[in-house]
């Protein structure tokens, strides 16, 4: 029987290695790939994770802990602004580019066959 | 103030309407029904300055940006290229935040403006202020506060405000006395039904600081944008949205002199 990481490796071989380390850094649910692609279309936004919520069509609840990862992470910027906390994709343009090409490669059937793939392993 | 430069719309036919432009450091409220093209002439009004070298800001509380993109796009302007010029930005976000982040000193709002130079905003639009506040006076004072925090960063506004009827009946119980009163420019946009046609109407109501045209114009919308074009002739009652033509010895007496 063939070892999960030997499929795993498989599936993403022919990734482009940008590619695959953005994916396996960032995107690691549903609700992220949601943001990502939100991020993406509307890239100066700036608003509280409840606005994004609702400008996203999902709960807040839901969407609080994954801007709080993707800020984590590095490729949301996190701030206080008074009482609130407000999340911005941050202005890197290294990160911005890589943001794009993600979102363009999922245009690909194939490529959201493995994006789908990693995020169930996951 | 009346011999400041002008900032010039360069929509065809307001400039004169406003006798050669808003004045500098101003808030121009444009109200209209949903669909009579607030946001196109405020859109036209942000895409001439950058084309002027005057760079400018959209603040969205209602619609996407993707949605300002397209919509410019089909008027052959290419916004996401001006953002990557630097020239214009358009920030989608929420009464609240912006008003609690330009009340910080060095917030994201300000250090942005600087970075870009900007001259002009569009806010789309302060609708989205009314339910901020329950309290009348303490919405106008809300209200007060963040324009003025957006004046003393040098920049000319226009504001968008939605009224709910599509005609003007109910003009009366429309008009918000505050934001009448804050805006230094008021300028209304209206459908009109004149023989069976539905026309548009854009009047300047009141220009602070300033003398400006006080017809009723008629104005359409095409691939270029908006543009401005005659007053409305023989016509009385334009603003109700069903004028009726005026009398012929009316006419004789009072218009064709």
């Amino acid at each position: 029987m063939m070892r999960r990481e030997d499929l795993t490796a498989r599936v993403m071989k022919d990734m482009d290695p940008e590619l695959f380390d953005f994916l396996t850094t960032y995107v690691d649910s549903f609700i992220k790939w949601d943001l990502l692609r939100f991020f993406h279309e509307n890239p100066h936004t700036m608003d509280t994770g409840e606005n994004i919520a609702r400008y996203a069509g999902r709960t807040a609840e839901d969407v609080l802990t994954e801007l709080q990862d993707l800020a984590r992470q590095g490729l949301l910027v996190e701030m206080p602004v008074e009482n609130m906390q407000v999340y911005m994709l941050k202005a890197d343009p290294t990160i911005r580019t890589r943001l794009q090409q993600f979102v363009e490669a999922t245009q690909d059937r194939e490529f959201r066959r493995k994006v789908i793939y990693h995020m169930v392993r996951h | 103030m009346q011999n400041e430069k002008r900032v010039a719309t360069g929509i065809p036919g307001l400039d004169a309407m406003v006798n050669g432009g808003f004045l500098p450091r101003t808030a121009n409220l444009v109200e209209g029904a949903p669909g009579t093209g607030k946001s196109t002439l405020g859109m036209q009004y942000i895409y001439e300055g950058a084309r002027r070298d005057e760079p400018g800001i959209i603040f969205t509380f209602e619609e996407f940006p993707e949605q300002y993109y397209r919509d410019a796009a089909s008027f052959g302007w290419d916004f996401r290229e001006l953002e990557r010029q630097n020239r214009l930005r358009i920030i989608m976000s929420s009464p609240e935040v912006t008003k609690a982040d330009l009340e910080n000193v060095g917030g994201t709002i300000q250090n942005l403006i600087t970075e870009m130079g900007a001259q002009r905003m569009l806010i789309d639009s302060i609708t989205h202020f009314e339910g901020l506040r329950q309290d009348p006076v303490e919405s106008r004072k809300l209200m007060y506060g963040y324009l003025n925090a957006l004046k003393r960063q040098d920049l000319t506004m226009i504001l968008t405000r939605e009224t709910t009827h599509l005609f003007g009946e109910g003009l009366e119980g429309q008009l918000d006395a505050s934001i009448q009163f804050l805006a230094d420019t008021y300028i209304m946009l209206r459908y009109v039904e004149i023989e069976s046609t539905v026309q548009r109407a854009i009047v300047v109501l009141k220009m602070r600081g300033s003398g400006h045209d006080s017809t009723i114009r008629q104005y359409a919308i095409d691939a270029h944008g908006l543009k401005v074009l005659q007053p409305f002739e023989g016509q009385e009652g334009v603003l109700s949205g069903s004028p009726k033509r005026m009398t012929e010895s009316f006419m004789k007496a009072f218009v064709r002199r």
